[in-house]
């Protein structure tokens, strides 16, 4: 084995410059699809992270119509053994429980509707940093009877810090849900819609507001890593009972999955596409090569050599012109992509805003997932694969006498 | 001596798009041990063709070639190969040594196919290369060999898996005349001194003054079998 090895290896060098240049091109696009795939895989990460901390958390449980139906008629009590189970999971880093109902807000002549979150105020700030959105008076704590409001609500109802603001809504089994409140804080974020309509109150407050007594709407669950959101929910799920369902932010975000997917189909193409010229492109060199070589096979094979052993031996040869390109470009990449992880690109300037007005932080982050540098590796092995059919066939075919010819 | 090859109505037949070309018209010939025998004609005579399928690398269209009682064109193809491994040698006009190889490493080659202990290998391989006389180029690659050090190395190379006879098709026509003159003295040498069975395809007159038995091919027939006396 040790001399097909040998031979190969010297092979290889007998035309170094065809041979750097093929392993280049074996480099240049598996470190391009590390790199694309690394920031694509990044940005979803992070968009996914924000949406995920400020919102939908990464896992969420809810009473069973709440998702179609959404109202404090479909609020629930979380029962102490799903509690402990959350609480006792390694994965999840925090969870929080919220109440979601909607209220007409009103000061003096002015009413709008207003869409109500009860929260945990320290939990919610420790998970989606809430209190840095605050752009007048200050952020409130857990027993408060105070409310935070979205800036534009504010501005649409003439509110100021320190004014009260009347509520009305339903409560719940359709109890009449009626408060007057003083204003702590406004908010504002970089959804003009969510400024637009937002109001915050502590959970116990907003419990009270809409006789919910200890019933919550949601309790959202963030993980700290997204590849375990579904054990995580296979080992809540046995403990919930009928009436209560666990959602992972897939089917919370089902638009947001969209958008990934799409994003993620065109990436793959032009992969492929990628993939398919350095395909033809290490083709052409096995070709040439095997061409080249006719006569010098045909007289290995004459003295003795085996077909068998001279595939393998041409394989080995092949597979060291991959492994080299492979190598170097995971070596190159993997440094790289890490400190691009470490230290994400901050986007200033106009790009920085458009960030913003989506909801997203305006980084340009990289993911370090196994995957991103596994799979072009594989796509490579695959390729290579491919290709060694035609040797497998030039070989079978090989005539000695005609390759004697030259 | 024993018959080292029998070859009974040995035929090759080209079937090219509108016509038939026999290239070897039913040749019947012997081949002895030690024998050193020049197959001798004009260009498209047919003595190449011939070579081909004694030495077990073209298939005839019809006949025998019998080597120590093997009828070569009986085995499988995975066979043949390991039977030319171990019964034939060759050496080519073109020399054909593998480039990547050093001259050492060529000779050895086939003794690591043939699966001997590594020791015996290297033993055999500075033997022979110090009898051809490149013992010092051991470890030089053929690039950087003349090419009468590489026809030498092609020698040892044939001689290494101690075949039955050695086939060498137009082994001079590369060569200057001192190194033909060289290389034809050390392959009677090795003739002399192995007793191995040397059979060439050959226009060199060089070549034909050596040999004991000179075979002429005309139309894929022989035409005259002819043994001297030689110093």
């Amino acid at each position: 084995m040790f001399k097909y090895i040998k031979i190969a290896w010297r092979n290889l060098w007998r035309n170094t410059r065809r041979t750097l240049i093929t392993s280049a091109s074996v480099f240049f696009g598996v470190f391009f699809a590390i790199f694309m795939t690394s920031l694509q895989k990044g940005s979803f990460e992070n968009m996914i992270g924000n949406m995920a901390r400020f919102y939908s958390g990464y896992i969420q449980i809810q009473e069973s119509e709440f998702k179609e139906s959404p109202g404090v008629n479909h609020s629930f009590e979380m029962s102490a053994k799903l509690r402990e189970a959350i609480d006792n999971n390694p994965n999840i880093t925090s969870s929080t429980n919220r109440v979601e109902t909607f209220a007409l807000a009103s000061n003096k002549e002015k009413s709008f509707p207003a869409f109500i979150l009860g929260i945990n105020p320290e939990q919610e700030d420790e998970k989606s940093g809430l209190s840095k959105h605050i752009v007048g008076g200050e952020y409130f704590k857990s027993g408060s009877k105070d409310l935070l409001v979205g800036k534009i609500l504010a501005e649409n109802l003439n509110l100021k810090v320190g004014d009260s603001l009347i509520l009305l809504g339903q409560g719940f089994h359709g109890v009449t849900a009626v408060g007057i409140y003083k204003v702590a804080g406004l908010l504002d974020f970089p959804l003009p819609d969510l400024s637009k309509q937002i109001v915050y109150m502590d959970l116990l407050n907003c419990q009270e507001f809409a006789s919910l007594q200890n019933r919550i709407t949601s309790n959202v669950i963030i993980v700290d890593k997204t590849d375990v959101i579904n054990n995580v929910i296979a080992s809540l799920q046995p403990l919930r009972g009928d009436d209560i369902k666990i959602y992972s932010w897939q089917d919370l975000m089902p638009e947001l999955l969209n958008l990934i997917e799409g994003k993620e189909a065109s990436s793959a193409m032009i992969k492929s596409l990628l993939f398919m010229i350095i395909g033809f492109g290490i083709l052409a060199t096995i070709m040439m090569l095997m061409h080249e070589r006719k006569r010098e096979l045909g007289v290995m094979i004459a003295i003795g050599f085996q077909k068998s052993k001279l595939l393998l031996m041409m394989l080995t040869e092949s597979a060291f012109i991959g492994i080299i390109g492979v190598l170097s470009s995971l070596v190159v990449s993997y440094p790289l992509m890490y400190y691009l992880y470490k230290n994400p690109i901050i986007v200033i300037g106009e790009m920085a805003e458009t960030y913003k007005s989506m909801g997203f932080e305006p980084k340009i982050s990289f993911s370090i997932s196994p995957q991103i540098f596994y799979n072009p590796a594989i796509t490579v092995l695959i390729i290579f694969m491919l290709i060694s059919l035609y040797q497998i066939y030039y070989i079978a075919k090989l005539k000695v006498v005609d390759s004697l010819k030259g | 001596m024993n018959n080292v090859i029998e070859i009974k109505g040995l035929t090759k037949i080209y079937n090219s798009s509108e016509i038939k070309v026999k290239a070897v018209d039913g040749i019947d010939i012997n081949f002895k041990e030690g024998e050193f025998t020049a197959v001798v004609g004009p260009s498209g005579s047919g003595k190449t063709t011939f070579l081909n399928m004694l030495g077990g690398l073209d298939r005839p269209t019809e006949g025998e070639v019998i080597i120590g009682g093997v009828d070569v064109w009986k085995l499988s193809s995975r066979k043949l190969i390991d039977f030319r491994m171990n019964n034939i040698g060759f050496v080519f006009q073109s020399y054909n040594l593998i480039p990547v190889l050093t001259a050492g490493e060529n000779v050895e080659f086939i003794m690591q196919l043939q699966g001997r202990p590594k020791k015996e290998r290297e033993v055999r391989t500075k033997e022979l290369l110090e009898a051809v006389g490149i013992g010092d180029r051991i470890k030089s690659r053929p690039s950087k060999l003349s090419g009468g050090q590489q026809q030498r190395v092609a020698v040892a190379r044939a001689l290494a898996s101690k075949p039955e006879f050695i086939l060498a098709d137009e082994p001079t026509a590369n060569l200057d005349s001192a190194a033909t003159v060289g290389l034809l003295e050390l392959m009677s040498q090795m003739n002399k001194k192995f007793n191995t069975t040397f059979i060439f395809a050959t226009h060199d007159q060089r070549v034909m003054d050596k040999a004991r038995r000179i075979v002429t091919i005309e139309d894929g027939k022989i035409l005259k079998d002819e043994y001297f006396e030689r110093e």
